[in-house]
């Protein structure tokens, strides 16, 4: 009996591990470009910040959603390879921990200080761990880098290896939802400063726009083949894809996702970075546009998680 | 020469189906399976326009694959294989991620509620252990399934599948069902 | 954090993750500790309907965990059906009966309050002998379905001096036993595995009942031995497995049989030798059907006249391997008898009597009989009058609905109380309003039953008995080609306050003075009845294996012999039924065109789904299920031609009631023809599945009785079926 088993919850949690690992990666570049200095350190470091707290508010998700939510240590006391769920419970686990050990590594002497404070005396082995990691920026930026890709990449290998779902049974759906991953994390930055009382600094938001811009036509140019591809493929295939030409999900796909949630908020920023490149001259942030164009692209994140876990579950072999 | 090792299979010959729903009870009663879902279910047919009419019935349940998708996407291994090609669910490892459920080409699972867990037809195993057949094959009027080892040369399945056209369902999805519809 | 410790951290994460996959690989093969479970296999007999198959109760732990198919029986043919797997759910229902109860408002009310069993006897004892005082013990209806121990419950009426046993065939099946029995001297059996051409007229055996006939019509079908050819105004289960079906226009199935007699005597296709030698009357018969012409039988059926001609040829050419199948539940119109007489008469010509593959008399396996005191026949005549009404009718089945309105006209004498047994009239009967007047006319009205029916909803004592799972029945003897003898015994003991039969009627009959003829135990009942059967230890063997069967399978032919002497008036297969002239009734059937409903009228005919047993089982969960309510069929044109859509709500309205339903409108029924499923809509508020859930077709359903049976006719009613 075909049935919706995964719901708003888990496109939640597919939407926050994108997030985190958008942001992760973002910090991380900015990491490695400039080793922190004073050009990009803000997203460095907001990066590092904010990386962990969707990811880890998408694993409690993901605990709730179970069945027997108490048992889900028991994910971590088998690793079966085969299995695109168990590679992401280990992958979640091992990003989120390293997530928070560089968010830690970004604290300044301050910040640590008063962490530490909350601390209780009697925790001595925490408060051994707790040392000054600002060190080690670039190394758990390496260690989280490619953690951050596989958990951009898993949602949609976890989505794309069931075979059952003609809609979902494509390599396409994993560069996807990475692509979209690595663009919700810039759009993740772009909302948050755009929300700051800080000014914008020309050269940060060049970063972030120019960044994005790769990632929302690299997601645009696997969308595109996802659709072209289907319609060649058999007829399973073919049918599923009525969901989106025609079917329920058709308003939703192309107008709030495809337009709204990509190519809009795409030509927003090809539009505010190209004169900019041209011309030489520094870009003109208007935060109000930033704000907009950001909430654009993360509503955009949302929608196409919730139609292909809405969609594929309602595919199947005739 | 070794023996080959069993492997269950049914042989459905839904032409005799009646959909008198004595597969569906015995299920119910033998696994304690709750009303609000069923291991196995009928699919039917019906066309035509008074009086050419067709009505046709095609019972189904669990294909127990010989590569069953929903084993393999199993993160804990609660879901896993026997020897003899059962596929079974080990309930004290299932989380109730209900992967296996969405993995499924024929919807053959379904999620318990009331106990956090996934749950499907597994050829009625403890009856199968001693010795006997499954519920739904045993009680049937019509005689509809015929269950066995497809590894016994001279079992009844063997025969079937030797000298009757059959056909599997969604055979492109590739898991393998090992469930035999006589044609 | 250093190169070296994060190596270490690397390295013994790999390491714990491997091991744990390993450790779980192991997992499937670690045995699970073996718990101790104490499984008893209890053969016993099955009692969701009139089949009786042999089952096996699987009990583990005190529970009865799963009832089984018991191999040994050849008359379950090694199955058990939808209903009889749920039959666990009977046992283990919360709104079954637990504890005596005595009404406590007004009938109908609901308002119950328990009592002791001695409350209750009490309580029954006195209504019934202050009825017997005022009015006499005549003044008393024991109406029951049929059952193994049945024979307690009549036992009692007539000990108690009353000659008004009510039984079910007057529901059911009178009208067909009574044409054969009339024909052959007995009712047969059909032969549906050998059979290689089967005619049904309804009897929907792959659809309304699982019995053998059922298993065997599947096989032979299906094997392409047999070809099935079926008459049904739906498009049922049966329909779509038939070879070829007709929707023949309701009541019209006389001309059909009638046309077919005219075509295979007409053409010589009869067996001359058979009929010479076994059967009286073919002459008149000959020159009787000369005018029913193929042509004429169209124009009543609906069917091509080259249909009905080849249809007759092929049967005739497939004797005797070829039956008209007589059905089961002959309760279809006011002419039923004559139908099946028609088919009797058929089958006789073709000469297919006592031969594989055709009809035989049932054996029988001689039983003992417990030697009880017997009672001295009650003196005064039936309500009903069988005598006058119904003369060559089973009188000790009676006339139900004749009964009933002699009831309500106080004719021949009051009758002022009323014990019913295993049954529910008030959704059995038609025309449910004046089942209720009948009952508000009574001084008292007692019930045994296992659940809280309609009619128990209305009584005024109801007495609970223990289900078929919990109780010690009499050992009953199946009769049929192959006879067998089956055992009933506890699956478990009783989960509640409840008896079986012979206790609860030991209980009235004490109160009742009646204590000497009910002086037994049931073991000693069912040692008697054991003793004569031809093994070494009889009861044991029972006890052990449910079921036996005489050893030596079907034989057919018996009756083929010169001196035979059939039981009948001339002593031959009666083609021409003497007594039926003598009665006053058509000596051989004469046809008459059935009424046709007028304009935005339809005629509302019946049939049974196998998982509902009547009125009894909807409310059982795991049936209930597969149809939580009943609908209205209704053809597409009809549907457009009264103005309602799919799944509407509609009135449905015939002279004697109105009721609500769903409408299901689908292609499956012919456009003059309404049809609904049965046993919903109930007034008792203990069936909550069904409680105001559907409507009770009992409410509409005209009160009509086949003329030669007494037997009821459920199908002349023609109901107005409007938006609601």
């Amino acid at each position: 009996m075909k049935s919706i088993e995964w719901g708003y919850l888990i496109i939640n949690y597919l939407f926050l591990g994108g997030l985190s690992a958008g942001l992760f990666f973002v910090s991380a570049v900015a990491t490695f470009l400039h080793n922190g200095d004073g050009r990009h350190q803000r997203i460095a470091r907001w990066g590092a910040l904010l990386a962990p707290w969707p990811v880890a508010l998408g694993s409690l998700l993901l605990i709730f959603d179970l069945g027997n939510w108490y048992r889900f240590y028991k994910l971590f006391l088998h690793f079966r390879w085969i299995s695109p769920m168990s590679i992401g419970s280990w992958l979640l686990m091992l990003f989120t921990l390293l997530a928070l050990a560089y968010a830690y590594s970004w604290l300044n002497d301050g910040e640590r200080a008063s962490l530490l404070a909350h601390v209780p005396q009697r925790l001595t082995a925490l408060r051994t761990c707790l040392r000054d990691l600002s060190g080690h920026r670039r190394t758990l930026a390496a260690l989280g880098l490619p953690l951050a890709v596989g958990v951009g990449i898993y949602t949609g290998v976890l989505l794309g290896a069931v075979q059952s779902r003609p809609f979902w049974n494509t390599n396409l759906v994993a560069q996807l939802f990475l692509f979209s991953a690595l663009s919700t994390g810039c759009a993740g930055l772009m909302f948050a400063f755009a929300f700051s009382r800080q000014p914008m600094a020309a050269a940060e938001l060049r970063m972030l726009y120019l960044l994005d811009i790769c990632f929302l036509t690299l997601e645009f140019f696997v969308v595109l083949p996802y659709l072209v591809h289907s319609q060649l493929s058999v007829e399973a295939v073919r049918q599923s894809m009525h969901l989106i030409l025609g079917g329920p999900f058709t308003f939703v796909f192309w107008v709030f996702f495809l337009w709204f949630g990509l190519l809009l908020p795409l030509g927003i920023e090809v539009g505010e970075v190209m004169p900019a490149l041209l011309s030489k001259s520094g870009l003109h942030a208007r935060k109000w546009l930033v704000g907009a164009t950001a909430v654009l692209i993360l509503s955009g994140g949302f929608l196409l998680r919730y139609v292909f876990v809405f969609a594929g579950q309602m595919s199947a072999f005739k | 020469m070794a023996k080959k090792p069993r492997r269950f299979a049914i042989v459905i010959d839904s032409k005799k189906c009646i959909n008198c729903k004595a597969c569906n009870v015995a299920c119910r009663a033998q696994n304690n399976v709750p009303l609000a879902h069923s291991r196995n279910w009928m699919n039917e047919e019906t066309r035509g326009t008074f009086p050419k009419l067709l009505a046709a019935f095609e019972p189904e349940q669990c294909h127990h694959c010989e590569h069953p998708a929903c084993v393999r996407v199993c993160p804990t291994g609660a879901s896993y294989q026997r020897p003899d090609g059962i596929v079974a669910i080990n309930d004290s490892d299932c989380v109730g991620c209900r992967y296996c459920v969405i993995a499924c080409p024929y919807d053959a699972r379904f999620f318990r509620e009331d106990r956090g867990v996934v749950e499907k037809c597994d050829l009625c195993a403890r009856r199968i252990d001693r010795g006997e057949v499954p519920a739904c094959v045993e009680t049937c009027p019509g005689k509809v399934r015929t269950f066995g080892d497809s590894n016994d040369a001279n079992g009844q399945v063997a025969q079937l599948l030797a000298t009757r056209q059959y056909r599997v369902k969604k055979a492109e999805a590739g898991t393998g069902p090992q469930l035999y519809y006589l044609l | 954090m250093n190169r070296r410790r994060f190596l270490t951290f690397a390295a013994g994460g790999a390491a714990s993750a491997t091991l744990a996959s390993t450790v779980s690989c192991l997992q499937p093969f670690l045995k699970k500790p073996a718990t101790v479970s104490t499984r008893q296999d209890i053969p016993t007999t099955c009692e969701m309907c009139v089949n009786k198959c042999s089952i096996i109760a699987v009990v583990e732990n005190g529970k009865i965990q799963k009832l089984n198919p018991n191999p040994e029986s050849p008359r379950s043919r090694g199955m058990v059906c939808a209903r009889g797997n749920a039959g666990l759910q009977q046992v283990y229902d919360p709104s079954r009966l637990k504890k005596p109860l005595i009404r406590a408002g007004a009938r109908g009310e609901g308002k119950w309050k328990t009592a002791s069993w001695d409350e209750a006897w009490n309580f029954a004892g006195e209504k019934l002998t202050k009825v017997k005082e005022k009015y006499g013990p005549q003044a008393s209806v024991w109406s029951s379905t049929e059952s193994f121990a049945e024979t307690f419950f009549k036992s009692l009426g007539l000990a108690f001096g009353s000659p008004n046993v009510e039984r079910h065939p007057t529901l059911c099946l009178a009208s067909v036993n009574l044409a054969y029995s009339l024909t052959f001297g007995t009712m047969p059996s059909f032969d549906l595995a050998n059979a290689r051409y089967v005619i049904m007229s309804g009897a929907n055996r792959l659809e309304s009942f699982i019995m053998p006939d059922t298993v065997d019509l599947i096989g032979s079908t299906t094997e392409r031995k047999t070809r099935l050819v079926y008459l049904d105004p739906r498009f049922t289960v049966t329909a779509s497995k038939a070879d070829e079906w007709f929707p023949i226009k309701p009541g019209t199935d006389l001309a059909f049989v009638l046309a077919m007699l005219n075509v295979i005597i007409g053409e010589n296709r009869h067996d001359k030798e058979f009929v010479a030698g076994y059967t009286a009357g073919f002459d008149k018969l000959a020159e009787h059907v000369k005018a029913f012409t193929p042509e004429w039988a169209e124009t009543e059926t609906e069917i091509h006249a080259k249909d009905i001609t080849r249809i007759a040829r092929e049967f005739a050419d497939a004797a005797p391997r070829a039956v008209y199948y007589a059905g089961r539940r002959s309760s279809w119109y006011r002419e039923d008898f004559q139908f099946r007489r028609a088919q009797a008469i058929l089958n006789a010509v073709v000469g297919n009597w006592d031969r594989q593959g055709g009809m035989a008399p049932n054996a029988k396996i001689a039983l003992g009989e417990f030697l009880f005191l017997p009672w001295d026949d009650p003196q005064a005549a039936r309500v009903d009058d069988m005598d006058k009404n119904f003369p060559l009718a089973a009188k000790g089945d009676g006339a139900y609905l004749k009964m009933r309105e002699n009831i309500l006209a106080g004719i021949p004498y009051p009758v002022k109380a009323w014990m019913v047994h295993k049954q529910d009239p008030m959704n059995a009967l038609p025309e449910q309003a004046k089942t209720i007047r009948m009952i508000e006319q009574m001084d008292f009205v007692g019930v045994i039953d296992v659940q809280m029916s309609d009619t128990a909803w209305y009584a005024d004592v109801v007495f609970p008995e223990s289900t078929y799972l919990e109780r010690q029945d009499p050992v009953e003897m199946l009769p049929g080609i192959v006879p067998v003898v089956v055992y009933r015994q506890p699956a478990i003991p009783p989960l509640h306050d409840t008896k079986p039969t012979l206790e609860i009627v030991q209980g009235l009959a004490k109160r009742l003075g009646l204590s000497q003829y009910f002086d037994y135990t049931i073991d000693q009942w069912i040692d008697a009845q054991v003793k004569v059967l031809p093994l070494d230890t009889p009861l044991e063997y029972l006890k052990h294996h449910g079921v036996w069967a005489p050893p030596d399978g079907a034989k057919f032919g018996a009756t083929l012999t010169q001196d035979h002497r059939f039981v009948t008036k001339s002593g031959k297969i009666e083609l021409y039924s003497e007594r039926l002239q003598e009665a006053g009734y058509d000596p051989m059937p004469v046809y008459h065109t059935p009424m046709q409903p007028p304009a935005g009228s339809f005629r509302l005919i019946l049939g049974r789904r196998a998982y509902f047993t009547q009125a009894n089982t909807t409310n059982n969960p795991w049936l209930n299920t597969f149809a939580p309510e009943n609908v209205l069929w209704i053809h597409p044109a009809s549907a457009a031609q009264v103005g309602i859509e799919d799944g509407q709500l509609v009135d449905v309205s015939s002279s004697v009631g109105a009721l609500h339903l769903k409408a299901r409108v689908t292609q499956e029924i012919r456009p003059d023809c309404v049809f609904t499923m049965h046993g919903y809509g109930k007034r008792s508020k203990w069936q909550r599945l069904v409680a105001g859930n559907g409507a009770s077709d009992a409410e509409i359903i005209e009160t009509a009785w086949d003329k030669v049976s007494g037997g009821g006719a459920f199908h002349e009613t023609f109901v107005k079926v409007r938006k609601a």
